[in-house]
């Protein structure tokens, strides 16, 4: 069996760097250092990571999204607790006792604080608490704490990069980690092909917040064709297979209203000539990702959108299966190969 | 003491399952006591002190710790399982677990909010619907790695933060452990027995028949209990506070202790300079329940480390409170002996 390694030890990497939305500086440097391998690579002025290479008639840029879900520091109360905010969609469901990253002048731990039984009614115990009943539990003085933290400051959920059975994995900010990595791995696998066209990659900023640095990287890009790679809801107890995907079973290639007909009918094709596992995810509006900014940026771009399926979704255990990671990027590299050679 | 602690955090024992932690703690007395492990896995050890004592004293303190039992593996592979323990189900949601004897890595999954309904979106999945992804594709997939009446535990690590905090799984009551393993190490006055007890967190049930073999005249539950000293909360719902000291009890929800050790704590905690603090709030309950009934009756004790976030996989304590603790439960058990 494949124990696909070298996605593993990328995703890793990727994920271990923090970045919620608007400040993105750590995931931006360990994304750069990886993508400058391929292609000269700037940083542009909203802090998105972009890199150009290569030379042909078509121009398609590819597009994973760089931020992750967090909290914002909204205040330091009286007792030395942070108060909070929500930076991004973070479901608060999941945050009583949770473990969390200040990032404050330096990295500091807290912990998301939990109402104790005595004080709660056992009905209470079927709803989360609301921002305005938690804080963040640093273990400080306010005066203490108020040396390290501001409001305005990040924090982000803890959770190490757990392996699972097979070729699944756990992680914090797997969304959209996972999509920065198949890029990575799609540029891998173009190495040393003769392309006729030239490619862009935007690994862009603050689409937890509503896609400004897809909008903005977009618009710098000027390509003619953009995929967007983001993760995607993947089947589990409650959650219905006839509307969601299969976690292993494939790149999720994306069809709706949006989305440029004939890219998504031509990734499917290639898919099945090239026998990638793949399957169909069919939306009727709008997307939901990037890929909305990207299609009516500047004159606009026909834009394409793979996913990769994804369990718990904004949560410090989002679960993916490292062999849809490499099939979106193989994909991506045989669209790019068979656009390329066609156009030469 | 703060490594023992760590150490035995570390290990997994939810109730029914103590074992790693009873073998790790006679790797720590045998040197230093006689003991022996009773039918329901209790440890006892007898300390010999300088002098003989003119009561017999017991210290208690449990070993087990809350977690989950799975109870089935659904036919995509997914594992059901029951509480061990008072566990609120909404700190379980989202985190890493570790299932069985080789500890095969997990989370308790939870459906994206972004498919929740409108209007439903602080709501928490039912006990009966919570389940462990451990990346299985098939039931006969995880079948390879799961049994039914597996034991799973908190994924979580120590972590020493802010003004002297610790964070761990299992403090409650892994700190009492490391008490009174403290205590067995260093010289003692008088002779005095220990429990190391299984099974609290389902109803005290070790500490039942421990009490029973040992027959003491006095005897102190070491505990933790719950400081609700967070954002929020008043004085008067606080409990108790971290960084005051050990939490001596007056009444929980299973024992009214004996005003007579309860005001005599706070005596010899003033004569010796020791940090207490009363517990106030009557919530909870601990093995002083099943001790102080036990045979004709015994004149029971409570010291507990004040603990945020009890029964979580974080669980925060302030080292300095287990410092404090260990030395009025020094003092109380001489008191007793000589009383």
């Amino acid at each position: 069996m494949n124990n696909y390694n070298e996605v593993s030890v990328l995703l890793e990497k990727l994920c271990s760097a923090k970045g919620v939305s608007g400040a993105e500086n750590k995931a931006a440097q360990v994304a750069s250092e990886l993508l400058s391998k391929y292609m000269s690579v700037k940083i542009d002025p909203l802090g998105s990571v972009t890199g150009t290479m290569g030379e042909g008639d078509t121009h398609i840029l590819l597009d994973a999204h760089l931020d992750q879900i967090g909290l914002i520091v909204t205040a330091v109360d009286e007792d030395g607790f942070l108060k909070v905010a929500k930076c991004g969609g973070a479901d608060i469901r999941v945050l009583a006792a949770a473990e969390v990253t200040v990032h404050g002048k330096e990295d500091i731990f807290g912990i998301i604080t939990s109402t104790p039984p005595h004080l709660s009614k056992p009905e209470d115990s079927n709803k989360a608490k609301g921002f305005d009943e938690i804080a963040v539990d640093i273990g400080m003085k306010r005066e203490d704490a108020l040396k390290i933290v501001s409001p305005g400051d990040r924090i982000t959920f803890n959770g190490s990069f757990s392996k699972l059975l097979g070729s699944r994995v756990a992680s914090p900010s797997i969304d959209d980690r996972a999509g920065v990595a198949a890029i990575l791995r799609c540029l891998e696998m173009l190495e040393g092909k003769e392309l006729n066209c030239r490619i862009s990659v935007l690994f862009s900023v603050q689409e937890e917040t509503g896609g400004s640095g897809a909008q903005t990287g977009a618009f710098s890009a000027d390509a003619d064709e953009a995929i967007a790679v983001d993760v995607s809801f993947a089947t589990a107890p409650g959650i219905s297979s006839e509307k969601y995907a299969s976690l292993g079973g494939g790149t999720m290639i994306g069809f709706g209203p949006s989305l440029d007909y004939d890219m998504s009918r031509r990734l499917s094709e290639i898919a099945e000539k090239k026998n990638i596992p793949n399957q169909s995810e069919v939306m009727g509006g709008k997307t939901g990702t990037n890929c909305d900014e990207i299609q009516i940026s500047g004159k606009g771009v026909k834009t394409a959108l793979l996913s990769i399926p994804l369990r718990n979704m904004h949560t410090a255990v989002e679960v993916c299966d490292l062999e849809d990671i490499e099939n979106t990027a193989k994909l991506m590299a045989e669209y790019i190969i068979e656009r390329g050679c066609s156009d030469a | 003491m703060l490594e023992m602690i760590k150490e035995l955090c570390t290990l997994s024992g939810i109730s029914g399952r103590e074992n790693v932690v009873r073998d790790y703690i006679i790797e720590k007395i045998k040197d230093y006591a006689e003991y022996s492990i009773d039918p329901l896995g209790n440890l006892i050890v007898f300390k010999k002190g300088k002098n003989p004592a003119k009561n017999k004293v017991m210290l208690d303190a449990h070993m087990d710790e809350v977690g989950m039992m799975i109870t089935a593996i659904t036919s995509e592979g997914f594992l059901r399982f029951v509480k061990v323990g008072g566990i609120d189900s909404r700190v379980m949601l989202g985190r890493t677990v570790k299932v069985g004897d080789k500890g095969i890595s997990g989370v308790v999954g939870i459906k994206p909010v972004h498919l929740v309904e409108k209007g439903q979106d602080a709501d928490i999945p039912k006990a009966d619907d919570l389940y462990i992804d451990i990346g299985a594709k098939s039931k006969e997939e995880a079948a390879e790695y799961i049994r039914l009446g597996d034991a799973a535990w908190f994924d979580s690590d120590f972590v020493e933060f802010g003004d002297g905090f610790i964070k761990a799984k299992a403090l409650d009551d892994r700190a009492g452990c490391a008490i009174l393993i403290e205590l067995i190490r260093s010289e003692l006055e008088y002779d005095t027995w220990f429990s190391f007890s299984v099974q609290e967190e389902i109803g005290t049930r070790g500490a039942q028949t421990s009490a029973f073999t040992i027959a003491p005249d006095y005897a102190i539950a070491v505990e933790t209990t719950t400081a609700a000293d967070i954002s929020g909360v008043k004085d008067d719902k606080r409990v108790c506070i971290c960084g005051e000291g050990g939490a001596v009890s007056f009444m929980d929800r299973r024992t009214i202790y004996s005003r007579e050790l309860f005001d005599k704590a706070f005596e010899v905690a003033k004569e010796r300079n020791i940090r207490c603090q009363p517990k106030t709030v009557v919530a909870g309950g601990n093995n002083a329940g099943a001790i102080h009934k036990s045979r004709g009756g015994v004149k029971t004790l409570t010291v507990s480390v004040p603990c945020r976030y009890l029964h979580s996989p974080g669980c925060v304590i302030k080292y300095s409170d287990a410092v404090e603790s260990l030395k009025l439960i020094g003092a109380m058990a001489e008191e007793f002996a000589k009383w």
